[in-house]
């Protein structure tokens, strides 16, 4: 007994020696979307390894990092919509002056199975697709087969810009829309559905799946920077007040040549 | 009932028994040898160079000289490639403007199949994220991308009225009569001399932290903050617990109090674990602030709520298998109730008491709800004991689940997930085992 009662001693030591290893240093803590994710987690790495703070990422859709910035439990809030009149409003309550600024350009791509012939579609016939006015592809130009329309949750940001900038303020999804939660896991739905049709950042976009034109225009870092595709968005991270220190060097990252490159090669587009 | 039909009820009862044993082990054996077979080629694989030379530059490790002798080598049978690729980039210039159109877009797949099966091309800048500067660091993914660079995968699209159909066609049938057509065949032939595979154990897996998002290295933060966040829970959850459950057996009166406390107990032991996970931002986070953001005693506070009442249920019942002859005779020498409960009772009950204490570990170290959204981060680096108040941590539980679903890169990375998903069951199996053994010494020695 006394015997294991040492090991166990000797192990939580070398457990503790281990932890008190790493040194306390002031972080960085940001809270919010999927899209922007792939962004933060890169810059989080680049920041550890260039000024040593640590920097860590959770990716838990826009609108819980909104919140996590009202109630002042992370430090940056990665969105990616602008703050909703509501949460503006919450956040003056609480002393909270949101202040957003752009990190990337990002385009919402439409994305269905690579299996389908469908090549391009306009912004009402995806409204038609996703209202339920249109339910199987061969009355937008594909085969005779049912569609099966894939949306985000309600907490996240890529859905919310997809209802803004196609759907109008008033319209309705169907109700037998497939909800996933989060970028990944609707690609991953899309790439196994020959049916599916469903909206992605267009860093996310990968071989698995196809991209639809809207309205003639192929989503690309081409088309989104110069605003002709007509789902382009930008992406925020979101501090309260004007960013400092720290937080400010990393809110500047995208104008830093480093910077820029993560950006394209993450596949997002540069704003600056 | 005549002796015959006994025995065949008997009989086809036994039948029944081994039986359903027998499925319950094969269903174990199909979960768990997936889990580690591939787990394990997380650790043990066919690494190429690439990865040596990432394990070099990332975390200083490996023979240098030996490492320079095989880049060196590999460096010498990637040379041709890249020579054919400028002779083609040199003759496309050299092409009308309708046969360099048709070149220059099949030829930038190939350029970006390349990089991505030998890393960065040379005269090419250093790619800013550090998965673009190296290769493939894994033998089996290279095989993938060579077959990329092989082949091209196409959709017939020719009948708009039905689904297309997947075909590969070879790209070096489409370069026929260009310079370029000699690389395929030449990469084919040399793959292994460009990436060198050797049997690798990368212990790092465990020890290191991830680099760029778990791309490359390994999963340390995980497993730590897993630790943490269970050893935490158990630190609040079980004097709390055994206390509560002393309350329940000896103290409380019966009656109808202790009865709406007790199935207050056994309603929060069946209630979901997501909302323990949403009570804990409301009432730790954002009502009682024990810390500012997301930390590792939020979750911690969060977890031991959900396993407490499992704890006091397993202190009850083995305070109540304690013979009422033990606590008589103590109390017949003349020791007071406290004195008999703490030397008589509880050592008696110690095995049982720990036996589900160490169970409610293994539930803590694998739950995921709970921490989403109190402790858990998606990246973050192994934290210090000091920062357990204030810091968040990335936890194997929550990071699975992130790996699965959320990832950008996540059919990349699949052995990194088995890796993570075999540590945890190991965890969890380690701390079962502890438990069996202690509980069979404790009892050894109350019986000696």
């Amino acid at each position: 007994m006394k015997h294991w009662g040492r090991i166990l001693l000797v192990g939580f030591l070398a457990l503790f020696a281990a932890a008190c290893q790493q040194k306390a240093n002031n972080s960085i803590e940001i809270d919010g979307s999927t899209t922007v994710g792939p962004l933060a987690k890169s810059f989080a790495a680049h920041f550890r390894k260039s000024y040593g703070i640590e920097v860590t990422v959770s990716e838990s859709g826009s609108g819980n990092g909104a919140k996590s910035l009202i109630n002042k439990s992370c430090d940056i809030a990665s969105m990616s919509r602008s703050m909703k009149p509501q949460e503006l409003e919450a956040a003056k309550a609480k002393g909270i002056n949101p202040v957003a600024s752009i990190v990337a350009l990002d385009g919402l791509a439409m994305v269905v199975h690579p299996s389908n012939p469908v090549q391009n579609l306009t912004k009402s016939q995806i409204a038609d697709i996703y209202t339920g006015k249109v339910t199987r592809w061969n009355q937008v130009g594909g085969p005779d087969a049912p569609i099966v329309v894939i949306q985000r949750e309600s907490n996240s940001g890529t859905q919310e810009t997809f209802k803004e900038l196609v759907l109008g303020k008033d319209a309705r999804i169907i109700k037998g829309a497939e909800t996933q939660a989060s970028n990944g896991s609707v690609k991953s739905r899309v790439s196994l559905t020959p049916g599916a049709i469903g909206f992605l950042g267009l860093g996310f976009v990968d071989a698995s799946v196809k991209k639809v034109a809207v309205d003639g225009v192929e989503p690309s870092a081409e088309t989104v920077s110069s605003n002709r595709y007509p789902l382009s968005r930008p992406l925020y991270l979101v501090t309260d007040g004007e960013p400092e220190g720290d937080v400010k060097k990393f809110i500047e990252l995208p104008k830093t040549e480093e910077g820029k490159r993560m950006i394209s090669e993450l596949g997002f587009i540069n704003k600056y | 009932m005549n002796l015959g039909t006994r025995k065949l009820l008997d009989r086809s009862f036994t039948a029944l028994g081994i039986g359903s044993i027998v499925i319950m082990a094969m269903t174990l054996l199909i979960v768990l040898v997936p889990i580690v077979t591939n787990g394990l080629g997380a650790l043990v694989f066919k690494g190429t160079i690439e990865h040596r030379k990432m394990l070099a530059a990332e975390f200083n490790r490996g023979d240098r000289a030996e490492l320079e002798r095989q880049t060196a080598l590999a460096d010498s049978s990637r040379k041709p490639v890249y020579a054919m690729m400028a002779a083609f980039e040199q003759e496309l210039t050299g092409m009308d403007e309708p046969r360099r159109q048709q070149y220059q877009q099949q030829y930038a797949q190939v350029r970006s199949a390349i990089q991505t099966l030998l890393g960065p091309i040379p005269g090419d800048p250093l790619p800013a994220l550090t998965r673009s500067q190296y290769g493939q660091t894994r033998w089996e993914k290279a095989e993938e991308r060579l077959h990329e660079v092989l082949y091209e995968k196409k959709w017939d699209y020719s009948n708009p009225d039905a689904p297309a159909k997947e075909y590969s066609v070879s790209r070096a049938a489409g370069f026929e009569g260009t310079s370029l057509v000699k690389l395929f065949p030449y990469v084919e032939k040399n793959i292994d001399r460009m990436l060198m595979p050797e049997w690798t154990l990368y212990w790092g897996f465990i020890t290191d932290s991830s680099v760029d998002a778990h791309i490359f290295g390994g999963i340390w933060p995980e497993i730590q903050g897993t630790l943490f966040l269970a050893i935490g829970a158990m630190l609040f959850a079980f004097p709390l617990g055994v206390v509560a459950a002393i309350y329940f057996t000896e103290y409380a009166r019966e009656g109808f109090f202790t009865s709406v406390l007790r199935s207050a107990n056994s309603t929060l032991a069946g209630v979901p674990s997501i909302v323990f996970g949403l009570f804990g931002l409301a009432f730790f986070i954002n009502t009682l602030k024990v810390s500012e953001s997301k930390s590792v005693l939020a979750g911690s506070l969060t977890l031991a709520i959900m396993i407490l009442p499992t704890i006091i249920r397993a202190a009850e019942e083995a305070i109540l298998s304690v013979p009422k002859t033990y606590k008589e005779a103590s109390l017949s020498l003349g020791s007071t109730k406290w004195n008999t409960i703490v030397t008589v009772i509880l050592p008696a009950a110690l095995p049982g008491i720990i036996t589900g204490g160490v169970i409610s570990l293994g539930r803590a170290a694998g739950e995921t709800a709970p921490i989403i959204f109190t402790a858990a981060v998606s990246v973050g680096s192994a934290i210090g004991l000091a920062d357990v108040f204030s810091s968040p941590t990335p936890a194997l539980s929550w990071n699975i689940y992130n790996l699965a679903s959320e990832h950008e890169a996540a059919s990349e990375i699949r052995h990194v997930q088995y890796g993570m998903v075999l540590s945890l069951v190991t965890i969890v199996l380690l701390l079962n085992l502890s438990a069996i053994v202690l509980r069979a010494r404790i009892s050894q020695k109350l019986k000696g």
